[in-house]
């Protein structure tokens, strides 16, 4: 919102010291979030009124002039200009070399030069409206018409904003900063804020008393919906333009001038806050209702959007129907028309609940439905009457009001709060003089009464409708009054009963960390939704699937049940910049199932897990490598994680892996993973072109952290360990755990085979079909003493011969 | 003899010098100190020489053998070394071999820097579900029956869970808020704790909106508590953070949870307070809202508001980190772009 710092100072008389920054911060750190202080002065530096004493042809061409203009210099300025309303005697504005303009008001501002125009040299430019900003304030049907001040009484080279009074600053207020504000969308609250800051009194405004006895019909027929309506009928009237300086108010803080009917319903909206409305009276037939609209009911609103209503909507109607979408906009039909001389003027409270719904039912927020939205209290109709009756009178001195109602059928109870002094002082950390709390809160409105140990407080109505209710909220405005800046800071006390100490919330750390900094994986964020093509390519089903009942996008309504989907985006998505990648990503998975009640009775959850989703992709010629990758990152986790070991087993194959290439994850008899080769019909479905990809998922809530490092230490062997590699052909279908298992079998304590290891695996050119190739590294050492190379032959050939024997392995040659 | 002594020392230490290679030491060696060697033959003589000047020339003679016996062990080792020497050709230039280290998300880092500082001062984690009912989200927090968050623009229902009463509704949660609730339900006060975690919103995005972001809340609820401390803790979290001295300053802000409710500005760190277009020259970033838990939602805790007050905070992580390392978009969190992920080491 913006506002006018001169039309501020129409209700408080501001300190004549106070800067423009000062107050800025003031209002900030205090009250509403000040984005930007604007000079509108500053626009219109070089830019000042000229006198035309000659217009002259320009030599080369035939559309320019050169015109002869006093700026109020020693010398008279030529100035080729092209505009199509040029006359001697004609007042212009001038932008002199160095003002700031706007080319026929497109684009960013540019500097006016001292230029030779088709040959001949311009001092400056004569402005259109437009061109300095004021296309509103001086309409023109004509785009080549310069703007014509001839009706001001200035002297030549007068500046423009001296010259039209737009001497003025302009704050910019962020909205979201007073939501919770009624009181302040308009400029006498802001005023009344100021007026608390620095103690000033606030002008009040007088209450209208209507000059007739003439009862306008008013009838509210959902009084919940409309607690007040005044409605007047207002005659003797015209359709003009209203005076320069209103035109100029509006238009400063954004706002397009209209007419001198519907400029005056502006200017209060935009002085207290109060949106209201006029309707041309010849218009409303009998009388005015205020009613819910009936289903399908049509209206046609002052923007010509063309709507039917619904029963949820509140209407304006007059005996024939709808006139008006109560506190949302006018009717097309029944408003100010070109040709209205009697009005009715409404100044209404609705609901602000109802305004809300009813202006996004139709996305047609607006002004008024933005005010009322924030629950506007009924007692600022008063100031809405009294400022529209004085500017009717202004603008129109033989007008008259010759009917009038106010029904107030909803009065608005003040809120009441008792705080006690004990309560406050030890709330703020220190003790507030009685007379500045009691200063502060008088001239914000609020009514204190003191008591022996505190104070009975009455809360004005314009704070009264939910912004201030609890002794907190007194708090609040005397600690902001008083400048939260002005406390001291304190420090934080606190009793030590122990370490924190947060298992599981370690071990997803360090579960994270040992798959970032040891396994060289990137760690990803997805959405917790997943995109059909993925769903439909990794899960047999959907049921137990959640939908969201808006989606972002129609494809993405399920929500995820299994990090790998959006895992396997990713994969689509990196594989055209990547050829070898490890990802990672640990979030939460729901079922639309289990339901519990977890943290309350009330309060049934469905099955929602902390899940580990991991993806090693590469080139689909080396998928042993992926899976030997894969299988080492997730057998290593529990040891570098400190955590309970787990096993591999392969007992139920997961729906997206390759029919060979899996594994399922177990710690102890429960499954709480799987590992495994994306199939390739998944992999196709998916729309990954190149990569093969390992998947992995684990439940990380199924994970148990030990309580301390388990590590347990091992005396170093006191005579050497001895490494010797064999290699063997064995049938291509042998598992290594079938050769680790005949190598250890029925091995004697004093065994000098002390263990196995997998060294490599070959099949291929030089190996029968049906075969391959493994090498071994068998470890042979004994606790007794230093082995010869006999005796590790021996233990070698040992072992051999145990090969040879179950699994009929032949010594490659 | 002891000029001949003299002259064998300094033609042998030449020799020594000279030899290029092990094998021609060797030759040097056995010409000085072989058995025929002309040291060796000097000492067979000195049987023969009058016995007063035997000692001495005795310990000449020695002398000379011990000093040519230490340079030939000297040379030697100088021969080897060299012959094991790498080429100067050797290039230092060439790149070093980098360790394959992985990352964490840049959002992970910063939240776990703040863990780091808020469990420095005693804070516990905390996370709630991610699904929430709008009793949770909403009615706990003092949101009013119609508070425009509960429409359906702003927050994702769940199909077949998005109408009833609002212990039956279920959403993605649009806020943390909620699970303070929940912690202080089953802990006993005073309070400490922080609970980061993912909230999603049903909203139009673009660079600086995102449907789903990462906020960090952290709640201190004790006795006797004042506002004033609680800008304490803000700038103790801050300055570890940013690891200096962070001016902090609190201003008038609205939250329905809070009351009173703050914005809470950090001095900008680009210019160092001065105007700069990081802080769109004000000197200042919002980074935060916080206060102090409305009584209704300590209430709602089982928490008795006349007794306890506290300190509220809602950091948004994601204008932290892209703050910290001046990303312009907030999708490219969501991206799972490794180009943009790696480069946060």
């Amino acid at each position: 919102m913006k506002l006018s710092l001169n039309w501020i100072k129409d209700y408080v008389e501001l300190p004549g010291d106070l800067t423009m920054s000062q107050l800025a911060f003031d209002l900030t750190m205090s009250t509403v979030e000040v984005e930007g202080v604007h000079d509108l002065k500053k626009q219109f530096d070089g830019i000042v009124t000229g006198v035309i004493e000659e217009v002259l042809p320009h030599p080369n061409a035939d559309k320019l002039r050169v015109c002869k203009v006093d700026i109020g210099a020693e010398e008279i300025k030529e100035i080729v200009c092209g505009g199509s309303n040029l006359e001697a005697g004609m007042k212009v504005v001038v932008a002199c070399p160095g003002a700031m303009v706007r080319w026929h008001g497109e684009g960013e501002p540019v500097e006016i030069k001292n230029t030779k125009l088709r040959g001949v040299a311009s001092f400056g430019m004569i402005c259109a409206a437009v061109e300095v900003g004021l296309a509103d304030l001086f309409p023109t049907d004509d785009d080549h018409a310069i703007m014509d001040i001839s009706y001001l009484d200035v002297k030549p080279g007068t500046n423009l904003a001296d010259a039209l009074g737009l001497d003025d600053m302009i704050l910019e207020i962020d909205n979201k900063s007073m939501t919770n504000r009624p009181d302040l969308w308009g400029h006498y609250g802001i005023a009344r804020e100021l007026a608390a800051l620095y103690d000033l009194p606030l002008k009040p405004i007088e209450k209208y008393v209507p000059e007739t006895d003439t009862a306008y019909d008013v009838r509210i027929l959902d009084e919940e919906r409309c607690p007040r309506y005044i409605g007047a009928k207002i005659e003797n009237l015209s359709v003009k333009a209203s005076p320069f300086y209103m035109q100029s108010r509006l238009w400063r803080v954004g706002l397009r001038p209209i007419n001198a009917l519907v400029d005056i319903t502006n200017y209060v909206m935009l002085a207290v806050g109060q949106p209201t409305h006029v309707f041309d009276s010849t218009h409303i037939i009998d009388h005015i209702e205020v009613r819910r609209a009936k289903d399908a009911e049509k209206l046609q609103l002052l923007n010509d959007k063309d709507i039917e209503l619904c029963n949820d909507d509140l209407v304006i109607a007059d005996k024939e129907g709808a006139v008006a979408l109560a506190g949302v906009m006018g009717g097309a039909k029944d408003s100010v028309l070109p040709d209205t001389e009697s009005v009715i003027l409404e100044v209404a409270n609705f609901n602000s609940h109802g305004v809300r719904r009813t202006a996004l039912r139709y996305d047609n927020r607006t002004e008024a439905s933005a005010r009322y939205e924030k629950a506007i209290d009924p007692e600022r109709c008063d100031q809405a009457v009294s400022l529209s009756m004085e500017l009717f009178r202004e603008l129109y001195p033989e007008m008259k009001v010759t009917a009038y109602s106010d029904c107030y059928p909803n009065k608005l109870v003040k809120k009441e709060i008792d705080v006690e002094f004990e309560w406050l002082d030890k709330r703020l950390g220190m003790r507030i003089p009685q007379d500045v709390v009691s200063k502060k809160l008088g001239s914000m409105g609020y009514e204190v009464t003191f008591t022996e140990t505190g104070m009975h407080i009455v809360v004005p109505t314009w704070r009264s409708t939910g912004d201030v209710s609890i002794k907190a909220d007194i708090m609040e405005e005397v600690a902001r009054m008083y400048g939260y800046e002005n406390f001291q800071p304190t420090s934080i006390t606190t009793t030590f009963d122990g370490a924190i100490n947060q298992l599981d919330v370690d071990l997803v750390r360090k579960i994270k960390e040992y798959l970032a900094f040891r396994c060289n994986m990137q760690e990803i964020f997805t959405y917790p939704w997943m995109t059909d093509t993925f769903v439909n390519a990794l899960l047999p089903d959907t049921d137990n699937v959640f939908c969201l009942s808006t989606p972002p996008s129609p494809s993405e309504k399920y929500v995820r049940s299994t990090l790998l989907p959006n895992i396997c985006k990713a994969i689509v998505k990196n594989e055209r910049n990547f050829s070898e990648f490890a990802i990672f990503e640990e979030a939460k998975i729901f079922r639309s199932s289990e339901f519990n009640c977890i943290y309350d009775e009330k309060e049934a959850l469905p099955y929602e897990r902390r899940h580990l989703g991991c993806a090693f992709a590469g080139s689909p010629d080396n998928v042993t490598e992926l899976f030997r990758t894969a299988k080492g990152v997730i057998g290593m986790m529990p040891r570098y994680t400190h955590m309970e070991e787990f096993t591999f087993k392969k007992v139920e194959k997961p729906y997206w892996a390759d029919e060979t290439v899996w594994l399922n994850i177990y710690l102890g008899e429960k499954k709480i993973g799987d590992l495994g080769l994306l199939s390739h019909k998944a992999k196709t479905d998916c729309g990954i072109k190149v990569v093969s990809a390992v998947l992995v998922e684990i439940d990380t809530e199924e994970l148990v952290p030990f309580k301390s490092r388990t590590n347990r230490f091992v005396h170093i062997p006191e005579f050497p360990m001895n490494e010797y590699d064999l290699s063997f052909l064995v049938d291509s279908m042998t598992k290594w755990e079938e050769i680790y298992g005949a190598v250890m079998a029925k091995k004697s304590d004093d065994s000098l085979i002390r263990d196995v290891r997998f060294v490599d695996e070959y099949k291929g050119k030089q190996i029968p079909q049906g075969k391959k190739s493994v090498t071994i590294r068998l470890v042979i050492g004994s606790s007794d003493k230093t082995l010869t190379g006999e005796e590790i032959e021996a233990a070698a050939k040992s072992a051999l011969k145990k090969l040879t024997k179950t699994l009929g392995a032949e010594i490659r040659s | 003899m002891k000029e001949k002594l003299d002259a064998l020392l300094l033609e042998g230490t030449a020799e020594i010098n000279a030899a290029a290679s092990e094998n021609e030491l060797q030759v040097v060696k056995g010409k000085y100190l072989g058995k025929e060697g002309l040291v060796t033959v000097l000492m067979k003589e000195i049987p023969k020489l009058d016995v007063s000047l035997r000692p001495e020339m005795g310990k000449s003679v020695n002398q000379v053998k011990n000093a040519l016996g230490e340079l030939i062990d000297a040379r030697r080792e100088e021969i080897k070394n060299k012959a094991f020497a790498i080429s100067p050709d050797f290039d230092c230039t060439v790149p070093g071999i980098n360790p394959q280290i992985g990352g964490l998300h840049p959002i992970t880092q910063m939240c776990y820097d703040l863990n780091d500082a808020f469990r420095s001062m005693g804070f516990e984690v905390f996370s709630g579900p991610e699904i929430t009912s709008e009793y949770f989200a909403f009615d706990n927090l003092n949101f009013p029956p119609n508070h425009p968050a509960r429409e359906s623009m702003d927050t994702y229902w769940l199909q077949g869970h998005d109408s009833g009463e609002a212990n039956e509704k279920l959403c993605l949660r649009p806020h943390l808020t909620g699970d303070s609730v929940r912690y202080m339900q089953t802990h006993k006060p005073p309070y400490r704790f922080v609970y980061p975690g993912r909230v999603y919103r049903n909203e139009t995005t673009d660079a600086r909106h995102e449907r789903a972001f990462f906020q960090y809340e952290a709640l201190i609820v004790d006795k006797d508590f004042t506002y004033t401390a609680g800008k304490v803790m803000i700038k103790s979290i801050l300055s570890k953070v940013f690891g200096q001295d962070v001016p902090v300053r609190m201003r008038a802000g609205f939250f329905p949870f809070v009351e009173p409710g703050f914005e809470i500005d950090m001095g900008c760190l680009v210019c160092g307070g001065k105007g700069c277009s990081v802080c769109k020259h004000v000197g200042w970033i919002e980074i935060m809202p916080g206060g102090t838990p409305h009584p209704n939602v300590l209430r709602a805790a089982g928490v008795d508001p006349d007794e306890y007050t506290g300190f509220y905070v809602n950091i948004g992580l994601d204008r932290l980190v892209m703050m910290r390392y001046g990303v312009d978009d907030v999708r490219m969190f969501h991206s799972t772009d490794l180009r943009f992920l790696t480069q946060f080491k």
